[in-house]
C-alpha cells in the first residue's frame, strides 16, 4: 500500500508531466548506427508500445534508458528532470525497472530470495527470511497471484517466474517498467493474467513501455503506439485511431500484402509416421502421420507437451516406447545424431539455448551438422566447399549480415532464426520439424520464415511446427493436430478448424487434471 | 573470397578467430624474453635457448591437452598424476627386463584408459568434470606408487638408452628430439583442432553443448576425446619424464595440471569453453618456460617461481574477463532490475 500513496503523491506533484522524455538519441556500434536521432515521450499512467522488425533498435533504446548502455548523443528526463550519466543503479533509483526477454533469475533460488536480491533484508548481517517472505507475499498479493514465496523458482512455470520478475520490479517501487516481449512465452490464459496485471499497475499511475511483436495483443494494453525502423523514430499513435495493417505497413515501411502466405500442393504419399510414443508424463501415447506436399501444425497451450514430443522424436530426450518410420522404413532414433541420419531434423524452440553456438561464427553455425558432407574422407574440413554450402545458405535465406565469419551473437532475431533454419537446408532432410519458429521475431521475417516452409513443402518435404500463436497455426497449417496434456486431443483440416475449436481440444484435460487445476 | 586476397598477410592474421589474444600475449613474451636478457646476458647462449626449448615442450605437450578440454569448457585435473604414473609404469617395466618399447605401449594404454574413465564420467555419467579429475588425479596417484611397491623405481639402464635418446637425450638435425615431439604433437593436435570436424565439433561443444547436441554431434564423444587426447599428451610427458632421470618418481608431474592451465590459459584458451586456438598454448608454454627459465637464472628459488607463475595465470584470466566484459554488443545484460 505504501508504493500505492507514492505513486499517487508524485502524480499530484507532477501533474501534466511526463514520466519520460527522451529527445534526440543516437547511439552507434563499431559499424552500426543503432539509433539515429529518437525522440519520445512516455506519460505517466501511460502503457506505450513500442514496435519495430528486429533490429529497429527498440532494445537498444530500452537499454539506454536502463542504463545498461550508455546513449553517443541526446537528453533523457525522467519526471522532468534531465538525467546524466544513467547507469543500471542510477535507473533503478530513479523507478525504472526492466524486463528482458531472457528472465535474470537465480533459479535455484526461492522467490522471495530473488526479490530481494542485492536488498536483503537483514539483522546484525543474520538474514530475516520470514521478513522477507511476508514481503514477498504482499507484493505478490498486490498482483492477485497466489505463488508461495519460499517455492524455488526453477520449479515455476515461465509465465510464473515472469510474475515474479514483475514483483521484483514492484518491490524496488517501479514508476516506469519496461517490458521486452513479456508475452511471447506465454499461453493465452497467461496472457491475460499479465494483461491484468499491467492495467493495474496503469490504475496504481505506473508507466509501461511495452515492447512486442505480436501486434494482436496490443489492443487489449495499450494505449498508444510508437514505431521505430532500422534505428529511426517514424511515428507514434493513439492505439485507438489506428488499425494493425497502418501499423504493420509502418514498421516494415511498405504494405505486407499476405501475412499468411499459402500454397497448396497435391498431398503425396505418407513419409513419417509416429506410432505409441511415449515419454514421460507429457509425451503420452503419441500417434501422428505426415504426408508429402503439407503443413502439420501442433496446437496446444504452454506445458501441452509439444515441444517434448518434438524432442523425443530427435533423441533429444530418451523414449519410453514407440515407433517411427520415415518413408515406410522404420528407424532408431536414440541420438539426434540418429534423427539426422535418418533426414529428420528439429529447428529448436530457443534459438540462443538451444539451437546456436553464439561464440562461434554464423560459417561455423551453419556448417555444424554438414560437416560429414564438407570432410574429406580423413576427416579434414574442406574450406572451399564449405565456404560454397555456407554462402548458398545465407543466399538462398537472405540472411543480413555483413560475413560469414561474424559471431552468430550479434545477429538479429530473425537472422539467428535463419542461421539455426540454414543450417538444415544444406542437406537432404525428409522431415523438419520447427518449434515456435517465429517467437520474438518480426514480421516480415516471420513471413520469410513461412514462405520458406512453404517451400519446404513444395518440394515434398514433410514439415511439422509447433507454435503458441494461434493465427499462425491457422494460416500455414494445412492439418493441425492439437495436444494437451501430453496427448493428442484432435486433429483438423485446415478447413475444420476454429480457433474455438482449437481452444476447446487444447483444454481437454482428463478428469483429474481438470479438479486439480480448480483447485 | 576474392577480397580477402587483397588483404595484406596481417590483416588476414588478425582475422582468425583467437590470433589477436595470441599476437598480444606474444608481445609479453618477447618483453619477458628482452627483460631477462638484461639481467643475465647468457640467457641468449645457444645451450640455454637449447635447454630452455627443451624444458618448454613437455609443458605444451600438457598445455596441448589441457587446452582441448578447456575449449570444451571442462577441465581435466588429472594430468600431473597421469605424467607420474606414465613415468613410474614405463620405468618400473623396463627396469623389469622388458622391451622399452613395450613398455612404452603398455604406458600409454594405462594412461589412455584413465582418460576414457574421466571421458566417460564425465559425458556420460555428468559428473562435474571438476569432482571427476579431481577423483581419478587420486586414483592416477596412487598407481603411480603402488606399481613399484611404493618406491622409486632403480636407474633403468643401458638397454633403455635407445628410449632415453628418443625421448630425451637425442637431436634430429641439430635438435633435440622432445623439441621435435612436442612440434609433431602441436602441428598433429593443432590441424586436428583448426581443420577437422573432430575439432569443430570440440568448438561448438564448448560453445553451447545443447545446440551441438541437437545439430546431431555426438557431445559425448566429443568430450571423451578430448580426455583421450589430455591422457595421451600427459602420458608422453611421463614418458619424457623418465628418459630424462633415467629411473621413475612417484611424484613426478606433480603440480603439472596447473602448469598445463596456465599454458593454455595465457594463451588465451578461455576457461569457459568455446574460445582459443592451440597456437596460443604455444606462447603460454613459452612465458612459462622462460619465466621458469629466467628466474632460475636470476636466482629466484622455486618457491618465488610459483608466486609469479600463479599470479600471472590469475592476471591472464582476470585479463580475458576484463576484455570480454567490456567488449561492446556482447550479451551483457546486467539486471535493470
Amino acid at each position: 500500500m505504501i508504493y500505492l500513496n507514492q505513486a499517487k503523491t508524485r502524480q499530484v506533484i507532477n501533474i501534466n508531466g511526463y514520466a519520460v522524455e527522451m529527445s534526440h538519441i543516437s547511439k552507434g556500434f563499431p559499424g552500426v548506427k543503432a539509433l539515429d536521432d529518437v525522440s519520445f515521450t512516455l506519460g505517466q499512467g501511460e502503457v506505450l508500445a513500442l514496435v519495430g522488425e528486429n533490429g529497429a533498435g527498440k532494445s537498444t533504446l530500452m537499454k539506454i534508458l536502463s542504463g545498461v548502455y550508455t546513449k553517443d548523443e541526446g537528453e533523457i528526463k525522467v519526471f522532468g528532470q534531465a538525467v546524466h550519466d544513467l547507469t543500471p543503479k542510477r535507473a533503478q533509483e530513479l523507478g525504472i525497472a526492466i524486463i528482458h526477454q531472457e528472465l535474470n533469475l537465480c533459479s535455484h533460488l526461492t522467490v522471495a530470495e530473488n526479490i530481494f536480491l542485492g536488498r536483503e533484508i537483514a539483522h546484525s548481517g543474520l538474514l530475516d527470511d520470514e521478513k522477507m517472505n511476508e514481503e514477498a507475499k504482499k507484493v505478490l498479493d498486490r498482483l492477485n497471484v497466489s505463488i508461495d514465496p519460499a517455492a524455488i523458482v526453477g520449479s515455476l512455470s515461465v509465465s510464473r517466474q515472469q510474475i515474479v520478475e514483475i514483483a521484483k520490479a514492484l518491490s524496488i517501487d517501479v514508476k516506469v517498467l519496461i517490458m521486452d516481449e513479456p508475452t511471447s512465452a506465454l499461453s493465452a490464459e497467461e496472457v491475460e493474467e499479465l494483461f491484468g496485471i499491467i492495467r493495474k499497475l496503469k490504475g496504481e499511475g505506473c508507466s509501461i513501455i511495452y515492447i512486442s511483436h505480436r501486434l494482436e495483443e496490443l489492443e487489449f494494453i495499450a494505449d498508444r503506439v510508437i514505431i521505430m525502423r532500422d534505428g529511426r523514430y517514424i511515428a507514434s499513435k493513439v492505439f485507438k485511431d489506428t488499425t494493425i495493417p497502418e501499423i504493420i505497413s509502418c514498421m516494415v515501411g511498405r504494405e505486407i500484402k499476405e501475412r499468411f502466405p499459402r500454397i497448396s500442393c497435391e498431398r503425396g504419399k505418407k513419409i513419417f509416421e509416429v506410432r505409441d510414443l511415449n515419454a514421460g508424463a507429457l509425451v503420452r501415447g503419441i500417434n501422428m502421420e505426415l504426408y508429402e506436399g503439407e503443413i502439420v501444425g501442433i496446437a496446444g497451450l504452454i506445458g501441452a507437451g509439444r515441444t517434448e514430443t518434438t524432442r523425443a522424436i530427435f533423441g533429444a530426450d530418451p523414449k519410453e516406447s514407440g515407433q517411427i518410420f520415415v518413408d515406410g522404413r522404420e528407424v532408431t532414433i536414440r541420438r539426434p545424431a540418429d534423427a539426422v541420419k535418418a533426414g529428420v531434423v528439429l529447428v529448436p524452440e530457443d534459438r540462443r539455448k538451444d539451437g546456436l553456438c553464439v561464440k562461434l561464427s554464423v560459417r561455423e553455425n551453419i556448417a555444424l551438422p554438414n560437416l560429414d558432407i564438407v570432410c574429406s574422407p580423413i576427416g579434414s574440413v574442406d574450406r572451399k566447399k564449405e565456404h560454397k554450402m555456407v554462402d548458398e545458405t545465407i543466399g538462398s535465406l537472405d540472411i543480413k549480415l555483413p560475413n560469414a565469419e561474424v559471431d552468430a551473437a550479434s545477429l538479429s532475431g530473425g537472422n539467428q532464426q535463419k542461421v539455426v533454419v540454414g543450417k538444415w537446408l544444406a542437406r537432404k532432410s525428409r522431415i523438419v520439424i520447427f518449434d515456435e519458429p517465429t517467437r520474438g521475431i518480426d514480421v516480415s521475417a516471420k513471413v520469410e520464415i513461412y514462405n520458406l516452409m512453404n517451400e519446404l513443402k513444395r518440394q515434398g518435404i514433410g514439415v511439422m511446427f509447433v507454435s503458441s500463436e494461434m493465427p499462425e497455426i491457422m494460416g500455414i497449417s494445412d492439418r493441425i493436430i492439437v495436444m494437451c496434456d501430453g496427448r493428442i486431443t484432435g486433429e483438423f483440416s485446415s478447413g475444420q478448424a476454429t480457433e474455438n475449436l482449437i481452444m476447446e481440444y487444447a483444454t481437454k484435460f482428463e478428469s483429474k487434471y481438470v479438479r486439480k487445476q480448480a483447485v | 573470397m576474392a577480397n580477402k586476397k587483397d588483404m595484406n598477410i596481417w590483416k588476414r592474421l588478425i582475422s582468425i578467430r583467437g590470433m589477436g589474444q595470441v599476437l598480444t600475449v606474444t608481445v609479453g613474451l618477447i618483453a619477458l624474453c628482452i627483460i631477462f636478457a638484461f639481467i643475465n646476458p647468457s640467457f641468449y647462449s645457444s645451450r640455454n635457448i637449447g635447454n630452455l626449448l627443451r624444458q618448454i615442450a613437455p609443458i605444451l605437450i600438457i598445455g596441448i591437452g589441457q587446452g582441448y578440454v578447456l575449449i570444451t569448457g571442462n577441465i581435466d585435473l588429472s594430468i600431473g598424476s597421469v605424467v607420474g604414473m606414465s613415468a613410474m609404469i614405463s620405468a618400473t617395466l623396463m627396469t623389469k627386463g622388458m622391451n622399452p618399447w613395450a613398455a612404452v605401449c603398455i604406458t600409454v594404454a594405462a594412461s589412455l584408459a584413465i582418460g576414457i574413465v574421466n571421458g566417460i564420467l564425465v559425458s556420460n555419467c555428468k559428473l562435474p568434470p571438476f569432482i571427476a579429475t579431481l577423483g581419478t588425479m587420486t586414483v592416477a596417484r596412487g598407481i603411480a606408487q603402488i606399481v613399484n611397491h611404493n618406491y622409486n623405481t632403480d636407474a633403468i639402464g643401458n638397454a633403455a638408452q635407445g628410449f632415453r635418446d628418443f625421448f630425451y637425450y637425442g637431436s634430429t638435425a641439430g635438435i633435440y628430439n622432445t623439441i621435435w615431439i612436442a612440434i609433431v604433437l602441436f602441428l598433429i593436435f593443432n590441424f586436428l583442432l583448426s581443420r577437422t570436424r573432430t575439432g569443430r565439433y570440440i568448438y561448438a561443444v564448448g560453445s553451447n553443448i545443447e545446440a551441438a547436441k541437437l545439430s546431431g554431434v555426438n557431445t559425448n564423444a566429443t568430450v571423451l576425446t578430448v580426455y583421450i587426447v589430455s591422457a595421451l599428451c600427459a602420458s608422453v610427458v611421463g614418458l619424457i619424464t623418465s628418459a630424462t632421470a633415467g629411473m621413475g618418481a612417484m611424484d613426478a608431474g606433480t603440480m603439472y595440471e596447473m602448469y598445463a592451465v596456465a599454458a593454455a590459459v595465457i594463451g588465451g584458451i578461455s576457461t569457459l569453453g568455446g574460445q582459443g586456438i592451440l597456437l596460443g598454448t604455444v606462447v603460454g608454454a613459452s612465458i612459462w618456460g622462460v619465466l621458469q627459465n629466467g628466474l632460475q637464472f636470476a636466482g629466484a628459488p622455486v618457491a618465488i617461481r610459483n608466486i609469479v607463475i600463479g599470479t600471472i595465470v590469475i592476471v591472464s584470466v582476470l585479463l580475458d574477463v576484463v576484455i570480454r566484459v567490456n567488449r561492446p554488443k556482447r550479451k551483457t545484460e546486467s539486471a535493470g532490475n
